[in-house]
Formats: structure tokens, sequence, C-alpha cells
């Protein structure tokens, strides 16, 4: 656990410390802020500092491990209607879970005149994550090359993005990003590796990763066919 | 100052708990019904992902508190600048270091490195990511100081990533597109969004929320792009074909 808390403490004066002194030294010399608000940034720099010391610890210690017992014990089960349940359940539940979603969701209701319900939309939002992360988890089972599976994906994005309304447009491309928060990409990452790590004929590096990828291009197409659909 | 801080951190505690308890109790009925693992290993399981939500809501609270007000201020400040080279380089420099200090990078360069037994060293994954969250933030914020549209910025990229689909290292695609989604962290949209909504907030004829979207697409793209970059460099250097 020491050696863990040393590594993990070594890895966030590295990250959080750059970006809290550039900022400081801009917000003294440049911009000229006053004390309180020096004082405010100083502080919250060190509580995001202590943060990511918990969270890297706390990862190694039991996000990652989690992650890769789940995965390891879906592919050994040997029932694909186990695996795309399982993987559909959690991509599901952290779609819902995740705080920046529900922040997209009123967004876009507040954007289509309340069109739409926030709840019927967040579990759309939900559904969509959770049938791309099964499809890319298939993916993984048959050794089907994930470029096909992007390419076409990207494609049909480019495709619709030409007769999406502009309002939807902005919110479109922007929603790809807030479906996997730091809570849940330790999880997923380790469910896609520790599938692949199991299962014969496949490996944790060309296969394993993707997962969170699609995860990313369901709300994006999502959102776009909602203001085709809708407008 | 102690009182602001105490409320962001029951904001950002109800937001964590809300994301941690469904994964939580997933876990738990599946050690129940099918990893019966020793209660030994499973209270340590427990207290990793306790101290992972810990330190998430010291993190958010962090970044809400100190980054997004600073970042506005600054977005401000550079966005007041007459030449559009400032802003450019203002989004590169923070850019940088804004998914340098980004916690599920992180995890994302460690988890590669592990699966390639040490083939794809974290730091080049990290240096990698940085650098593409760079070009593309300065380009953004390029983008709100000329007035250019968004879509002229993303079709190309998105038609780039498609191509360089097809050219890198087959290694790198899942890769890639998950550093897409990892790169957008609290970090980078917290931060590097209040910069550009407090540099669009300056000028004349900008909509703040209207230019202020579009930065998470580009910071999404940037990763997918320099990745498979780097494995198109690998696959040449190692001169096979795939």
């Amino acid at each position: 656990m020491r050696e863990i808390f040393q590594d993990a403490l070594k890895e966030v004066v590295q990250s959080v410390l750059p970006i809290s002194l550039v900022v400081l030294l801009i917000q003294i010399f440049l911009v000229g802020s006053p004390p309180e608000k020096i004082a405010m940034f100083l502080l919250s720099a060190f509580m995001v500092g202590l943060g990511f010391t918990f969270f890297l610890m706390g990862v190694k210690v039991g996000m990652l491990p989690m992650g890769e017992a789940i995965g390891g014990e879906l592919a050994k089960h040997g029932s694909i209607l186990f695996l795309v349940l399982t993987t559909f359940a959690i991509s599901f539940l952290a779609t819902v879970a995740e705080p920046d979603v529900r922040v997209l969701t009123s967004t876009i209701t507040s954007v289509s005149d309340d069109v739409i319900s926030r709840s019927a939309l967040l579990l759309s939002i939900a559904f969509g994550v959770g049938i791309f992360v099964v499809l890319s988890m298939l993916r993984i089972v048959y050794g089907v090359s994930i470029k096909y599976l992007y390419a076409g994906s990207y494609l049909l994005i480019i495709a619709l993005s030409l007769f999406t309304p502009p309002d939807y447009l902005a919110i479109s491309f922007d929603s790809g990003g807030v479906t996997t928060g730091p809570m849940t990409v330790p999880l997923i990452l380790a469910l896609g590796t520790g599938v692949a790590s199991v299962m014969a004929g496949r490996s944790a590096l060309s296969d394993g990763f993707g997962l969170i990828g699609f995860a990313s291009i369901g709300p994006i197409l999502g959102v776009m066919l909602l203001g085709v659909l809708l407008v | 100052m102690i009182a602001e801080a105490l409320e962001a951190l029951m904001e950002s505690t109800l937001d964590v708990l809300k994301a941690i308890i469904p994964l939580v109790l997933f876990f738990l009925v599946f050690q129940v019904f099918h990893l019966r693992y020793p209660r030994r290993h499973v209270m340590r399981l427990l207290f990793g992902i306790a101290l992972t939500a810990v330190g998430m809501i010291l993190f958010l609270a962090g970044v809400f508190l100190g980054f997004l007000p600073t970042g506005q201020e600054m977005g401000r400040f550079f966005g007041g600048y007459e030449e559009g080279w400032v802003l450019l380089a203002v989004g590169v420099l923070l850019g940088f270091l804004a998914t340098y200090a980004e916690p599920a990078v992180r995890v994302l360069c460690y988890q590669v490195e592990k699966a390639s037994s040490g083939y794809i060293k974290s730091s080049l994954m990290l240096y990698t990511l940085s650098l593409g969250v760079a070009v593309l933030v300065g380009i953004g914020m390029a983008r709100i100081h000329y007035g250019i549209p968004i879509l002229h910025i993303i079709i190309p990229g998105y038609i780039l990533a498609i191509i360089l689909l097809f050219a890198s290292d087959r290694d790198f695609v899942g890769i890639s597109f998950d550093a897409g989604g990892v790169a957008t962290g609290p970090m980078a949209v917290t931060f590097l969004m209040s910069v550009a909504v407090g540099a669009a907030s300056v000028m004349e004829g900008s909509d703040p929320l209207v230019d202020g979207f579009g930065l998470i697409a580009l910071i999404a793209l940037a990763p997918i792009i320099f990745v498979l970059s780097l494995g198109v460099i690998i696959r040449m250097r190692r001169g096979d074909e795939g």
C-alpha cells in the first residue's frame, strides 16, 4: 500500500503541479488577480492534487482488479447471452449515473423546447451507449475488425451532420465526450481487457480496447437522429 | 472561502455517489452469484473503490472551486487581445497541461502499458495524448477568435481519422478511440471549456454558448488523430503490412 501511495504521489506531483504553477503565474503576473482569489486557487489545487492521489491509488487497488475479475469471469462462463446482458447492464447503469450526462439531457430538453422529457432522453442515451458497448464486446468475441465498425459509424455521423439542425449539431458532437467519466472509465477499460485476455486467440492489446470509444459514438448518433426526426 | 469549499464538496459528493453506487451494487451481485471471492479480498476491493470515490470528490470540488473561475478569468483576459495567436498559444499550453493532469488519461496509459507488456510505454501515450489535445485546443481557441464554423474543422478531422484508421497499426485502433473518450474528463471539460467561454464572452458578435460548444468535440477528436498517427509511424518503422 505504501508503495502504491508513493507511486501515486509521484505521478500527481508530475501532473497537477505543472498546470497549477502555470495558472498561478499567469494569475499573478498577467491577469493580476486579488490575493483572496489566489488563495482560493491554491486551496483548490491542493484538493485536486490530494484527490488525484487517492483516485489513482483506489483505481489500482479496487477499480481495475474489479473490472478485470468481472471481465475474466464473463469470458470463462462461455455464455454469449450472459456476456451481452452483463455488458449492457454495466454500461447502461454507468451512463444513467454519470453526472455529465444529466447536464447534457437538461441542455437538450431546453434546446428542444421540452418536446421530449428529460428522463426519456436519459434512458435513450443510456440505451444507445449500452447497445454500442455490447456491439463492441461482441466484436471481441467474434473477432470482427474494429476498423470497419469505426469507419462505418464515422461516415454515418458525417452524413447525418449534413441534415442535423444547428442547435442539435452543436450538442451532438460534444455529447460523445460526456458519457464516460473518470469513475466508469477504469471499470469499462478493465472489462474489455479482462474478456480479451481470457479468451483464446484474442490479445488484450489489440482486441481489449475500443469499448469506451464506442460508448462515445452512441450519443453523437442518437442526438443527431433526434434532431433530424424532431425538427 | 471555507463555506464555498464545503458547498462544492457536498455537490461533488452527491455526483460521485450517484455514479458509484450502481456499480458497487452490480459488483456485489456478481460477487454473491459468480465470483465468490474470500471476504478479505472483497474488503480490499471495496476499500479501493471507496478511495477512488473520495479522490474524485476532492478532485471535482477542487476543479469547480479553483480551476473553473480562474479559467473564465484567463479566457476573458486573453480573449481581449487583438492578435489571434495569443489565444492560440494559450490554448496549446493549457490543452497540454490539462490533459497531463486528467485522471482517467493516466489510467488508460497505465492500462495500455500493462496490456502491451511494456511495449507501448505509458509515457509515450501520455505525451501523444497531451500533444494532440494541445494542438486541437489551440485550433479551437483560434477558431473562436476568427469566427470559423466548427463543422469546417470537425468534418475534415473526422475524414482524416477515417483515413488514418486504415493506415495505422491495428493495435492502436481501439486504444485511439478509447483515448478520445478518456481525454474529455473533468479537467479538460470544466477548465478548458471555461477558458473558451470566457474568451468568447469578451469578443464582439460572439455568442459564448455557441462558441463554447464544439471544444469538447475537438478534445475528443485529438487523441484519435494523434494516437492513430503514432500507430502509422510505428507500423512504418517496423516496415510490415499490419
